[in-house]
């Protein structure tokens, strides 16, 4: 038996440290899968709005999911909404929960309870991972574009903490169904991304150790927005060996030379993110200084789905 | 802005989106501001352990720690320290339990445990508590303040105003643990009305949960006032003279685009702006691009393998490069609009971030142009 890669997932949470392209990722991601004829959910955690600002779309709504692209939604999670619609399906008393999500000691408590937030928005993610209409899967794919690392992973752990702090009940029980479905190591697969740079690379390394020693099923790395590469080791000394005297061609060869180191330092990172994580991270390109669109979009899915086995998982499941 | 506008204020935030350098821009504030004469401490509260590499210290711990910024002579201190939300909660709950007995209650209270170590979200209220030790700390003169991501960033703004809402739920608190309020005049009215809330809250929590839960609030009785206090206090500090909110963003356009949300938000919520920084600026070339047939011979003559395929490559980088300068540049115009016109302070990209202090000085020297 193989180790299922991402594409195989059913549900995917795209993680790293802020800035290094979470939600381009998770975007991509989905695109690849709407494309390979899949129906495919991104959703988006803590107010983000990034995903209409990708697509050009109308707002991802509250909970409800909104069409971004054929067989592609964005799904926008509202916390306060979440907490309604858990206490309603335990509560099943539509008036009861009424009263409480009226009473203003409820609302103060739920405003303020540390990890709260968190519960809900993972029990959010989980009902759209376990959701069934007429006998099979509402969605065939679920990639949710987590918060900073630090958070994010906050958010992964909030099941497992809870499931320990409460002994019985049925915060407990559904704590412990959301933990399993989470932990799932052939169904769930944590996406950790890092861009070419010291810092991101170093809190990615991190980010793995951390889940693997948690039990988290980190299924690939992704090092986003690498130069692609123009220059080699060979065109080196030709460019060293140009002078001053013209200065226009100086300037030329020296952002030759600048580009060729700076494509080598991005390599190193990789080769460390590779060895800090024990895996074959998958690349995706710098577009350059250009807004991401859909055409970008439609690039990197392809780049994406170039990667190992994609195209023939996509097929296949 | 200038490092000029941050002397003499008490407390500098740095906040912007994630990647854009904060952790870097914030230490080297404070590196500026202690070669003013100042004594500073710098706070990360990201989660991330930015700081201790730009600082060049191997790792950074709750406790200040001094800063070796080379010869003194006249320069103030740089201090450094990594926010550590269960020790500061500890420390707090030591310092104003009322008695040992109700700290060693609470610091064994299950819930406790993974409120203080775990949960997300305590994060931003200790940084909140650890703000408000370190303005009492006569060490220091400065504090610079760095935040976690944006989204987080508006979290770290309502902390104070949470931690409040958390003191007003002293109704589910009584009603949770009824034995603890049961002298307090009027409990029987409050509870009467909210004994309802309580059998249906537990329908969903089950009783141990809410037990537990109750119990851990009631342990805190007597300490709420000091809670809101101190939140009240730091409220205050941060929207006086003595605060400064610095709005840090790199030339991308998401990065502009939420220091634009969180300009407004500053703004709306009267809260002082000290400016923004601009970081990892690329210079413009300064001539005009060689022609093809140029560049080619003067690869030529260097002993190029194939000159005229090398020619064009460094061409279009020399392109790439003309189109990211002039991005920047548009991008320092929005932001400088954003601001109401005010410019941000550029910084230069350094191609290496800067992990020693030397590195990290010169991005102090371009704070200070």
């Amino acid at each position: 038996m193989t180790i299922p890669t991402l594409f195989d997932r059913r549900l995917v949470f795209v993680l790293g440290k802020g800035g290094v392209g979470k939600s381009v990722v998770a975007a991509a991601l989905g695109t690849a899968w709407a494309r390979a004829g899949l129906r495919v959910v991104i959703a988006e955690v803590a107010n983000q709005h990034r995903l209409s600002d990708l697509f050009a779309t109308r707002d991802v709504a509250r909970n409800t999911p909104t069409e971004l692209a054929p067989g592609l939604f964005g799904f926008s999670i509202d916390v306060d909404k979440s907490t309604e619609d858990y206490l309603a399906s335990h509560i099943k008393v539509r008036p009861l929960v009424d009263l409480l999500v009226r009473s203003r000691a409820f609302h103060n408590f739920a405003a303020a309870a540390p990890g709260l937030p968190e519960l809900v928005t993972l029990g959010k993610i989980w009902e759209l991972a376990v959701a069934v209409e007429g006998g099979r899967p509402v969605w065939d794919k679920v990639v949710v574009d987590c918060p900073a690392t630090g958070h994010g992973i906050a958010l992964l752990q909030t099941a497992g903490n809870v499931s320990a702090l409460a002994s019985q009940g049925p915060v407990r029980d559904q704590a412990h169904r959301i933990e399993e479905v989470v932990k799932h190591p052939a169904a769930t697969g944590i996406a950790i991304v890092a861009r070419p740079e010291e810092l991101p690379v170093a809190e990615a390394i991190e980010a793995v150790s951390t889940l693997r020693a948690d039990d988290f099923p980190v299924a690939a790395t992704i090092m986003n927005a690498m130069a692609p590469r123009r220059f080699w080791p060979e065109d080196a000394p030709a460019l060293g060996r140009v002078g001053l005297e013209n200065p226009r061609a100086s300037a030329a060869v020296q952002a030759a030379l600048q580009a060729h180191h700076h494509a080598t330092l991005e390599h190193d990172h990789l080769i460390e993110l590779a060895t800090g994580t024990q895996t074959t991270p998958i690349v995706m390109p710098d577009l350059g200084p250009v807004p991401i669109d859909a055409a970008a979009l439609a690039i990197l899915a392809d780049a994406l789905s170039g990667t190992r086995h994609a195209v023939d998982a996509v097929r296949g499941s | 802005m200038s490092i000029a506008s941050l002397e003499g204020r008490r407390v500098i935030v740095c906040c912007g989106s994630g990647g854009v350098g904060k952790t870097t821009i914030s230490a080297a504030i404070g590196l500026a501001l202690a070669r003013t004469g100042s004594r500073v401490a710098v706070v990360t509260i990201d989660p991330a352990r930015r700081l201790a590499s730009a600082l060049g210290l191997a790792a950074l711990g709750d406790e200040p720690r001094q800063v070796d910024i080379g010869p003194t002579g006249s320069w103030g201190e740089l201090w450094a320290l990594q926010l550590d939300a269960k020790a500061t909660f500890d420390r707090l709950v030591q310092r104003h339990a009322p008695n040992p007995d109700a700290a060693q209650r609470i610091l064994e209270n299950r819930i406790y445990a993974h409120l203080s170590g775990a949960v997300a979200g305590s994060q931003e209220y200790m940084a909140v508590e650890r703000l408000n030790e370190l303005t009492e700390d006569p060490r220091f003169d400065q504090i610079v303040l760095d935040t976690p991501p944006a989204q987080n960033a508006l979290d770290f703004l309502d902390a104070p105003a949470r931690i409040t809402h958390f003191i007003e739920g002293k109704s589910l608190r009584m009603l949770l643990s009824p034995g603890a309020a049961a002298g307090h005049l009027g409990w029987k009215m409050l509870h009467a009305g909210s004994s309802t809330v309580f059998t249906i809250l537990e329908r969903v929590t089950g009783a141990q949960l809410l037990r537990d839960l109750g119990e851990f609030l009631a342990a805190f009785d007597g300490m709420y006032s000091g809670f809101s206090e101190r939140a009240e206090a730091v409220h205050t500090l941060l929207h006086s003279p003595r605060a400064a909110f610095v709005v840090v963003s790199s030339a991308d356009d998401e990065p502009v685009h939420e220091a634009g949300v969180l300009v407004e938000r500053l703004t709306h919520d009267r809260f002082p702006i000290g400016g923004a920084v601009m970081n990892r600026i690329r210079p413009m070339p300064v001539t005009a691009p060689p022609t093809r047939d140029e560049l080619t011979a003067v690869l030529a003559a260097a002993g190029a393998g194939d000159p005229a395929d090398l020619a064009e490559r460094a061409l279009a980088q020399l392109e790439d490069d003309r189109i990211r300068a002039l991005r920047d540049r548009d991008s320092c115009a929005r932001l400088t609009r954003l601001l109401g016109g005010r410019a941000p302070v550029q910084v230069p990209d350094f191609a290496e971030e800067p992990v020693e202090i030397a590195g990290l000085g010169h991005v102090a020297d371009a704070l200070c142009r």
